[in-house]
């Protein structure tokens, strides 16, 4: 845990006030997790502690449950993508040369922005067409809609973190998994 | 061409053996050929609707139950005691309706869907473990009851504790206890095995389980006329086959329950048992009408009429 | 079409694109194909989203989250102390205690993943420590936690129970033997591994040793009390029991053992949220890929191909193994049960197999496919729990997939091993 004090994680390389909002999105995104995770450990408890003390289910649990692993999810996949955390099969990249594996990387990180992107735009279509259907959630009764609104800035920040991967790994003269994160496993277990 | 049908059931549960029947008679009337695909394989109830309504598939089966997040007016199947027991008054009520097949009609169009046909599925049965006999046997009984607001009313109304868990935690709910009771059709208790985990099956008239067969309406309505009456005799023949089909289905499903688990107890409430389920349906109506306001409270009124219509 | 976008897919992967983009691209290929536009690719979209809703998949979080606490306070290190101090003289003991302990949460929990996470954060470490090769250590986590799969409750044969209309109770019986089964071989082989590479030993622990790792041990043996107490004693389902050893693991490590505080609690739920994300949306993309496949009923087509109408009965249980082994590797296990299970079953019915027998087969093909390279959750779920690249991760993996093999190859010739409890038990 002692690298974490030396290296903010919250840190960008972006210059002036571009990083300020990048690092600001990455606060957001990593509360946006802690909270989750810890809402649904709560809503699971209540509703437990609820049947069994008060003979009571909590009839929106389920459905609360399901937009806390919405947002973690796709808050998740844009940090994870700033932490260079996604999971690649990295064999055959790995044995290549230096060069190659730059390039290797600015073509991965292209290809991996472009289809968030396209992703984006496609929840965006999905979404619309679960609001004009006016669905709503059975116990909460809220529009089906609102729990989806998270994904598409998820894929877009998660595209943009791929874009500025490939701006990097073009600009920079190492090679970088993420914006902050050079290639190769450390040895001791990094923290996030 | 070759069209899409999907629904909520395996293929030789009530809703796939109606879409094999469809099936069957486009395939023998016309060029055309129909692919079924059977519940969770191109996903659950919500996702098959939205692919129907964008044209993905042509034909989707969704209970009006599912239905309700869509058009709340379809939570009227879920007044206890609306719909009778008797399967040749349903027959002829399903078929004749108008409050069905005008009235839903139109709601379902306003989603982008033509209603082919509403079929019952069999009367639904409590099975629990321990017996009940009344009201008074469902206090403090964690009752298991899909995600809908009035069949959680409905259950709170007959004095159960009211207990929404997704169907793939059923089976496991029941096994340890966790919930102590759920409700379904009969044939859904021996398919899926819900009767090795519960011990009592009762039979309290409350309810019949309706589901709806509807198309595409832009592709429907795209169809020649001969195609739509192709459609339209063999949703009609597959009715008829299914209302046939499941005379006495219930009877020998039961009695393949009654074959695998012999201690099982089958109980079919008396008019005098029914009667504080009977008062607790009252709560629950007027709890529909809260919900869906007047043109709630009007299909409700045609659809009593209807019923009163076509009574032998 | 289905050639090239699994050919697409396997070139992405080798290429080491994240493993979310080889599965996606697959299904935007696979939508072009179908559709001609990129009209009804929002439903791409809804299907990552029904991948991902699944309630019982709320347990993969809860135990990740309770694990992390465990692990990083004292909670996890008492309960291996004990254990080490009764098995730790012995030729392998650690490895042995470690796959019966995958075994017994995995059978409680009924998920792996979660298995993968709970009993491998605080175990690793420790292995590595006593000396073990990571490689057999992750490949020994893995595999040994998809023996859940066969030990009941097990989500996978209640859903082929349910849409093959087969006795769920008799399901589970069944699975016993096979389960109990693996457990044997690993063990062996852990005991084989660790004499080869000579792994020390601990001295044997005297009795007063033993008392005292017992003793301090006391509390955090809440977690098995609260997982197999809660669920069999009608209290949790396998979710509440996980969110319930959160709650419990805060109190000791935070109120009993005073080993954690507020800070660490925030970032062990971030580091959570993290891990999490990283494997459900791999889970999701994986479902947007088998909506295309089975839409496009591939499925269906492969297997007129291979006309497996045509077969004997042991023919077609092959078949139907080689099926599952195949589309496990690709697709999540209770997918590939939903979407193979109704194809196959009329085959199963016409050459007159038990489908307990053909269920019991079912689920180990899924327990293997989900430890099998390529794609696999509870490979995921090591990679991004442990931090390991995918290829050390699968590295010591082969010896584990050849005795599963040997497994299913033995159920085939000799279904006994399946059928003898549940003949005893209901027949
Ligand atoms: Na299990
Ligand atoms: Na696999």
């Amino acid at each position: 845990m002692d690298d974490l004090k030396e290296n903010n994680p919250h840190d960008s390389s972006l210059p002036g006030f571009l990083g300020v909002i990048d690092s600001t999105i990455s606060r957001v995104e990593s509360v946006l997790l802690a909270a989750g995770v810890l809402l649904m450990a709560l809503n699971t408890v209540a509703n437990v502690v609820g049947r069994f003390v008060f003979q009571y289910s909590l009839f929106f649990s389920e459905e609360l449950n399901r937009i806390l692993i919405i947002l973690i999810t796709f808050a998740g996949i844009s940090y994870a993508a700033r932490q260079g955390r996604h999971i690649r099969m990295s064999a055959i990249y790995d044995a290549l040369p230096p060069p190659a594996r730059k390039g290797f990387m600015v073509l991965i990180a292209g290809v991996t922005a472009v289809v968030m992107f396209a992703l984006c735009y496609f929840s965006i279509g999905y979404i619309t067409k679960v609001a004009t259907s006016g669905r709503v959630l059975p116990s909460l009764q809220l529009p089906v809609y609102w729990i989806f609104l998270w994904v598409p800035v998820g894929f877009f920040m998660t595209g943009l973190q791929y874009t500025l991967t490939a701006v990097k790994n073009l600009t920079g003269k190492d090679i970088y998994l993420s914006t902050r994160v050079l290639e190769g496993y450390d040895k001791d277990e990094l923290e996030v | 061409a070759d069209w899409k049908y999907a629904f909520e059931e395996s293929l030789t549960e009530v809703q796939g053996v109606y879409a094999t029947k469809f099936k069957e008679a486009v395939e023998a009337n016309s060029d055309h050929t129909i692919q079924l695909f059977p519940y969770g394989t191109l996903g659950e109830s919500a996702d098959i609707m939205e692919q129907a309504q964008a044209g993905i598939l042509q034909f989707v089966d969704q209970s009006p139950g599912f239905t309700g997040a869509l058009i709340p007016e379809a939570q009227v199947f879920f007044v206890p005691y609306l719909l009778p027991t008797d399967q040749e008054h349903l027959a002829r009520f399903y078929k004749e309706s108008k409050a069905i097949n005008e009235d839903f009609s139109e709601l379902y169009a306003e989603q982008g869907l033509e209603l082919l046909v509403m079929f019952p599925e069999g009367e639904v049965a409590m099975t629990t473990k321990e017996p009940v006999k009344s009201c008074a046997d469902l206090n403090e009984v964690k009752f298991r009851v899909m995600t809908n607001p009035l069949l959680v009313e409905s259950y709170k109304a007959f004095g159960a504790t009211p207990t929404p868990l997704p169907w793939g935690e059923v089976y496991g709910g029941l096994q340890t206890n966790i919930i102590q009771g759920q409700e379904n059709p009969t044939f859904f208790l021996y398919s899926t095995g819900i009767y090795e985990v519960t011990d009592h099956i009762t039979y309290t008239g409350h309810n019949n389980f309706t589901t709806a067969v509807m198309a595409n309406k832009d592709f429907y309505d795209s169809l020649s006329d001969a195609d739509k009456k192709v459609i339209e005799d063999a949703a009609a023949s597959a009715y008829d086959y299914i209302v046939e089909y499941q005379k006495g289905l219930a009877e020998s499903e039961l009695k393949k329950i009654k074959e695998a688990k012999p201690e099982m107890t089958v109980t079919v409430l008396s008019e005098e048992e029914r009667a504080c389920f009977k008062e607790a349906a009252a709560e629950v109506e007027a709890k529909f009408i809260e919900m869906t306001g007047e043109s709630g409270k009007a299909i409700l009124e045609q659809l009593k009429a209807d019923l009163e219509a076509t009574k032998g | 079409m289905a050639l090239t976008i699994f050919l697409i897919m396997i070139v992405l992967l080798l290429l080491g694109f994240p493993m979310m983009i080889p599965l996606l691209v697959a299904s935007f290929v696979g939508f072009l194909f179908m559709f001609g536009d990129i009209g009804k690719m929002d439903f791409m979209v809804q299907q990552i989203m029904a991948g991902i809703r699944p309630a019982s998949l709320i347990a993969v979080p809860m135990f990740i989250l309770a694990a992390d606490i465990m692990t990083r306070g004292q909670s996890a290190n008492r309960l291996i102390d004990m254990v080490m101090k009764f098995m730790g003289h012995v030729k392998g003991g650690l490895a042995v205690s470690t796959a019966a302990a995958c075994t017994l949460f995995g059978a409680v929990s009924g998920s792996t993943q979660a298995t993968v996470v709970a009993v491998g954060s605080p175990l690793r470490p420790r292995m590595l420590k006593a000396g073990y090769k990571d490689s057999f250590v992750l490949a020994l986590i893995i595999n040994a936690s998809d023996i859940a799969f066969l030990i009941p409750p097990s989500i996978g044969m209640i859903i082929y129970g349910v849409i093959s209309s087969t006795s769920i109770s008799e399901l589970f019986i069944a699975g016993i033997g096979p389960g109990l089964l693996l457990l044997v071989l690993f063990s062996a082989y852990s005991m084989v591994y660790a004499f080869i590479n000579k792994v020390p030993t601990e001295p044997k622990a005297s009795w007063a040793e033993r008392g005292q790792a017992v003793r301090r041990a006391v509390w955090p043996l809440g977690f098995p009390v609260i997982i197999v107490g809660g669920i069999y004693g009608g209290i949790f389902s396998p979710t509440e029991a996980a969110a319930a050893c959160v709650l419990y693991a805060v109190i000791l490590e935070f109120i009993v053992f005073r080993s954690l505080n507020i800070p660490d609690i925030y970032r062990i739920a971030k580091s959570t949220g993290l891990i999490t994300a990283v494997v459900f949306i791999l889970i999701g993309a994986g479902a947007a890929f088998s909506w295309v496949i089975s839409f496009a009923q591939v499925p269906q087509a492969i297997l007129a191909a291979v006309g497996v109408a045509d077969m004997g009965p042991k023919g077609v249980l092959a078949v139907i193994s080689i099926a599952f082994f195949i589309g496990c590797m690709f697709v999540d296990p209770i997918v590939v049960i939903l979407i193979l299970v109704p194809i196959f079953a009329p085959v199963v019915k016409s050459v007159g197999l038990d489908p307990v027998l053909v269920g019991t087969i079912i689920t180990l093909q899924v327990a293997i496919g989900s430890a099998t390279p390529p794609f696999g959750c509870d490979i995921f779920t090591a990679i991004a729990i442990f931090k390991r690249p995918y290829i050390e991760v699968i590295r010591g993996i082969f010896p584990f997939t050849v005795m599963l093999l040997c497994v299913s190859v033995a159920l085939i010739y000799f279904p006994q091993i399946a059928l003898f409890l549940r003949d005893l038990a209901f027949r």
